[in-house]
């Protein structure tokens, strides 16, 4: 297997805001009730007015994570920039548990000292009888102008972190595929963005498919499948630079490339048999990146494709239709015996495990739709997280297991959805222009 | 931040043989993009269109007109309708060993990709098999399986959905 280093124009990818506008905009369709209520002040402004709203930048944040209500917004008419300033009283009156504070100031030529402040609006309130600190969280950085936005979303996952006592996913990407149909051609693009869908950079462009994205754990390269040549073929493409390196080319299938855990393998699927002549059915193989040597872990004439791994790295879940239908089937990489995980519906595909272990996310059909659904792998118990009324597919996981990416049809058109996984939340990405598929989300990458 | 800009294209010069209903994909080209903002050259080889003579009578000629094949819902049986069409292109095929096609194979857009780009890898090989058992060389072969990433029209609809479950003959250039 040669290592084509393709060459082709290398990529700059910058913290530069150049996009004013998000490709993917979020609506939140349903929310949770248990929200925590939170008050974002706007940011006191000293000297040159930064190009960013850091308030409105983490009130999305956090109001879009469905685990927060966002208080107040126009509504708020009292404005301290740190907590010395802050009127608690006002603030339990418009109902928020937590508040958030800040100030931006220029302090030099495109430097901007940011400071935030998060605080317990009861602690605040009762701090003169109890003597509690009200200050959760309180920081003071420096940036240029182009790192504001990512400073926001930094902030978003300090608050997040400190109320849920889970990590934020504010500063993670989302790959995905956008498609523009036209009667002489369609394009096919591969784009990265952030969570919330700003900054959207292609990484590949052509008039052939890209498909099945999946993110390297260290989240600076990206493996796909292109079919630029009239062949699907394997590439790993680094994020930063562009460049790529084609993995594997063989007849027949070249697909669904999946990373270990190590980053020093890829799983991936191919059907080109063991001899010229002979017509082979999908395989699921493992390649060492280093050697870039093929270890075959599934031989018999079904279907077997979708790999993905255990966190661990020992199991690799995969569907298989062995059973007549496509079923979530699990191999145990020491001892290669293979079980069945997959019970509910005709149809379970495109498996893959939450981040701790003990779920796995899967395309679920009962009877009609294509649903996205989750098992819990102690109890067998699957539950559905998407509404049926239409199709659902290729489901992505959020690195802190809080929220499900997925694809689905929209006024006729193929958009990215997003649902939390304890079922509480929906949110609609739509596109701005075309339909976007296929989409893959970034592991933690601060 | 740094960057260097590489000013090799990629060119792909596939072309296909564009005949009779058949509406195939002329256009090849992907480009990777550079931080500049100019993006990439791409070149792409758009395939002349070639005159079949005629290798028999009129009714095998519109046989092997025929090369699009519809498949019901999760199955990849060939219809039996379909036969004299597939037989005329498989003679056709032995008759001409320099010949080549490559026979794609399709479904619809419900469900999950990869696992349907293996469902249209076993539609397109059950058209692919008819043609080996008729003796047609398999190096005049190639399959590929798009899956429901070319879906033949963009509606959900059943009827929509039936037309994006194909095997199509594709004829190359040489």
């Amino acid at each position: 297997m040669r290592k084509l280093v393709a060459g082709l124009f290398f990529f700059l990818f910058s913290l530069v805001a150049n996009q004013a506008f998000a490709l993917l905009s979020m609506e939140l369709t349903r929310g949770v009730s248990g929200a925590v209520p939170i008050a974002i002040v706007p940011f006191a402004v000293e000297g040159q007015a930064p190009s960013q709203d850091m308030a409105s930048i983490i009130s999305n944040d956090l109001q879009n994570s469905g685990r927060f209500k966002v208080l107040g917004g126009d509504k708020i008419t009292s404005f301290p920039s740190n907590a010395g300033d802050v009127q608690y009283d006002y603030f339990r009156r418009l109902g928020a548990d937590n508040l958030v504070v800040g100030k931006v100031q220029e302090v030099g030529p495109d430097r901007y000292q940011v400071q935030f402040q998060l605080l317990d609006v009861f602690k605040g309130k009762n701090a003169a009888q109890s003597g509690q600190q009200p200050i959760l969280l309180s920081q003071k950085i420096t940036v240029s102008g182009s790192q504001l936005r990512a400073l926001a979303h930094h902030v978003s996952d300090l608050v997040y972190q400190q109320i849920t006592g889970v990590k934020g996913v504010f500063s993670t990407r989302l790959a995905y595929v956008v498609v523009q149909r036209s009667p002489a051609v369609t394009h096919y693009t591969l784009e990265v963005a952030d969570q919330d869908g700003y900054n959207p950079r292609p990484l590949l462009s052509s008039t052939d498919p890209i498909m099945s994205p999946d993110w390297s754990p260290d989240g600076k390269k990206i493996a796909y499948v292109s079919f630029e040549n009239k062949q699907s073929s394997i590439y790993v493409q680094d994020v930063a630079t562009g460049e790529r390196h084609l993995m594997t080319q063989y007849p027949g299938i070249n697909g669904a490339p999946s990373w270990s855990p190590d980053g020093h393998k890829l799983a991936l699927v191919l059907s080109k048999g063991d001899t010229i002549d002979q017509k082979g059915t999908p395989s699921i193989y493992i390649m060492d990146l280093g050697s870039h040597q093929l270890t075959r872990l599934t031989k018999d004439f079904n279907i077997n494709t979708e790999p993905a791994w255990s966190p661990d790295g020992r199991k690799i879940i995969f569907t298989s239709n062995r059973s007549g239908n496509a079923q979530i089937y699990q191999i145990d990489l020491g001892s290669r015996a293979t079980s069945r995980v997959s019970y509910d519906g005709k149809y379970n595909a495109r498996g893959s495990f939450t981040p701790d272990g003990n779920h796995i996310v899967m395309i679920n059909q009962g009877s009609g739709m294509y649903n996205i659904g989750i098992l819990d792998l102690d109890s067998g118990t699957l539950r559905v997280l998407t509404n049926s009324d239409t199709d659902h597919g290729s489901p992505s996981m959020a690195p802190n297991g809080s929220m499900v990416l997925f694809e689905t049809v929209y006024n006729g058109r193929t958009v990215l959805g997003m649902a939390a996984t304890d079922g509480s939340v929906q949110i609609r990405l739509p596109a701005r222009n075309g339909e976007v598929q296929d989409p893959a989300w970034s592991p933690f990458l601060s | 931040m740094k960057f260097k800009k590489l000013a090799q294209v990629l060119l792909i010069s596939g072309s296909i043989l564009a005949l009779g209903a058949c509406s195939t994909n002329k256009h090849n080209g992907a480009s990777a993009m550079d931080g500049s903002g100019e993006g990439g050259a791409m070149a792409s080889g758009v395939g002349q269109g070639d005159e079949f003579g005629g290798t028999g009578g009129a009714g095998s000629r519109q046989s092997l007109q025929q090369r699009t094949f519809y498949f019901d819902y999760d199955r990849s049986e060939v219809r039996e309708e379909y036969r004299p069409a597939i037989n005329a292109n498989a003679d056709f095929l032995v008759a001409h060993p320099n010949a080549k096609v490559i026979l794609e194979g399709h479904t619809d857009p419900r469900g999950s990709r990869e696992y349907n780009v293996a469902l249209g890898e076993r539609r397109a090989n059950a058209v692919a098999d008819i043609l080996r058992s008729k003796g047609v060389n398999p190096r005049q072969i190639r399959v590929v399986s798009y899956g429901a990433e070319r879906l033949a029209v963009s509606g959900h609809s059943d009827q929509d959905y039936q037309q994006d479950r194909r095997a199509v003959i594709a004829y190359m250039q040489k």
